[in-house]
């Protein structure tokens, strides 16, 4: 998945073609280090290229900026930014299939509103008992001897939160 | 007006007197929360452990200055705050016996060692099946595990001690800890040490909740390996003097730390937007929504005002009012499971 910002420093490459980290980061905002952070993560994640102290958009972060779960893309982008990968598809598609056979492809099935899949229907019980032994009786400790760490504070404010929650609680028991 | 007694035999005009327990089952921390006249009691055990080398006098001398320790099959162990200083003394790391939020499927000591933290922390019950909330977290949606097993285990310890056990989302726990003035309405965040634990809840019912296994140790493993530190020293320097509302004059450590708080902020802000996105009957929220930090990840200084800023940029899809730090942050998780427990026994 990428984040947000990682989305914006992929839109603010793409938009210059080729970019250093001080022109990203003007885009983007954030300061020097973290773009420098988020950019080497994301040639190290193969989003983007970097030589000679620029980035630019290698073929995953083309993709990406294509797909329609990035978060932010910029879709004025993407009109350049298509053609370009449909270039690189067709080649790459024209080596691929040369000489094979290819099978039709598999039909997606889209799941029907209000019908539950199986894994929805699939139901679980968690609520049953697991006796658990106390397999701390064989250990030695001066824990309880040194007694443990603790603090106080006044409980006015918990008094009204139980109050509250109680009374909650009951009109949803009503409903 | 009937008197009536309870298992221990204590009489009360109006009926047993109830209580309840709150507890915190943490990665660094377990911390345990129960109502003693007009007070809050918190009692408190870091989850960390450091082997020592196993002698009479090692013992004595342990003994002596007061550092808590486990004998465990003839090996020595350090735990608690100590345990801390000990790996820094050495510059190893702490082992843990919770990891990313569960009891640590690599720890061979670790179910004895929480058994007994938990023991420690939480002591005997009151009186027969007094009511325990503990805190679990959220499913991850970052990592393939499940945490139905770290949660039946912890339900049936604290039965085998005698308590009437419920679990209790982390993220939910904040909100019944902070929120009360705003309905229960808002989200609770918990930056804890092994995952982030987030809750969105209206009217106090949660409408979803989930966990990122990344949090304050994964921030300190990131920068150990950036600057070449232990993970163990990363997280004192965090704990001790990160300032986050600095820009400059940071060290290198620093510098790291702010980056990847950054990062971790960033992540989870995302998976709440990404969460919003997925669930299909999201009540109508009118008015803008509180959102209340705590864990002793968001610890440092100018904390909750990167949080906001980071915030301001990405946008949730609901309107937000203040995003804030739990007015105990350490405390708010076992707090709001004490709520929980109070309510229970009075009902009772």
């Amino acid at each position: 998945m990428l984040s947000g910002t990682e989305a914006d420093v992929i839109n603010s490459v793409a938009r210059l073609r080729t970019a250093s980290k001080n022109q990203i980061r003007r885009q983007v905002g954030f300061s020097l280090e973290y773009i420098g952070f988020l950019c080497r993560d994301l040639v190290r994640r193969g989003f983007l290229d970097f030589s000679q102290g620029r980035y630019s958009l290698a073929r995953k972060g083309i993709k990406t900026l294509l797909a329609e779960e990035t978060p932010k893309v910029d879709r004025k982008l993407l009109k350049s930014v298509a053609g370009e990968v449909a270039r690189e598809i067709s080649g790459e598609l024209k080596r691929a299939v040369k000489g094979i056979k290819i099978p039709a492809a598999a039909v997606e099935i889209k799941k029907e509103p209000g019908i539950k899949t199986l894994e929805e229907q699939k139901k679980i019980r968690t609520d049953f008992d697991f006796p658990v032994e106390d397999e701390s009786l064989v250990l030695e400790s001066n824990i309880n001897k040194i007694g443990i760490q603790t603090e106080k504070e006044k409980s006015a404010g918990m008094d009204k939160s139980v109050k509250f929650y109680k009374e909650m609680y009951r009109r949803r028991k009503k409903k | 007006m009937s008197k009536s007694k309870d298992e221990k035999g204590v009489v009360s005009l109006k009926g047993p007197i109830r209580k309840g327990k709150g507890v915190d089952i943490g990665t660094m921390f377990i911390k345990c929360a129960q109502k003693e006249d007009n007070e809050i009691v918190f009692k408190s055990q870091r989850n960390a452990f450091f082997e020592v080398e196993h002698t009479d006098f090692t013992k004595n001398i342990l003994n002596n200055s007061k550092v808590r320790y486990i004998i465990k099959e003839n090996k020595l162990y350090v735990v608690g705050h100590e345990a801390l200083e000990f790996a820094n003394m050495f510059n190893k790391e702490t082992r843990r016996p919770l990891s990313r939020g569960v009891i640590s499927p690599t720890e061979k000591e670790a179910l004895p060692m929480v058994e007994l933290l938990i023991k420690n922390v939480v002591g005997e019950p009151a009186y027969k099946n007094e009511t325990v909330y503990f805190s679990v977290p959220g499913e991850p949606l970052d990592a393939d595990f499940n945490v139905l097993y770290h949660i039946k285990m912890a339900e049936g310890f604290l039965k085998t001690m005698g308590y009437t056990p419920n679990p209790i989302n982390e993220g939910h726990a904040i909100i019944l800890s902070e929120l009360a003035e705003e309905d229960f309405t808002g989200m609770g965040i918990s930056f804890g040490g092994g995952m982030v634990n987030v809750c969105l809840s209206f009217m106090s019912v949660p409408v979803f909740k989930f966990s990122v296994a990344k949090s304050g140790d994964w921030i300190d493993q990131q920068v150990a390996m950036a600057v070449d530190e232990t993970a163990t020293r990363v997280s004192a320097i965090k704990e001790s003097s990160l300032d986050l509302s600095k820009e400059e004059g940071l060290s290198k450590i620093e510098s790291a730390l702010a980056i990847y708080y950054n990062h971790l902020i960033e992540y989870v802000i995302e998976a709440v937007k990404q969460e919003f996105a997925k669930t299909r009957r999201l009540p109508r929220i009118t008015k803008p929504i509180s959102i209340i930090l705590s864990g002793g990840t968001s610890l440092p200084k100018g904390f909750s005002h990167r949080f906001r800023q980071i915030l301001d940029q990405l946008k949730l899809p609901v309107p937000v009012g203040s995003a804030r730090m739990a007015s105990q942050p350490l405390r708010s998780v076992a707090k709001g499971a004490l709520v929980a427990a109070s309510a229970d026994e009075s009902r009772k």
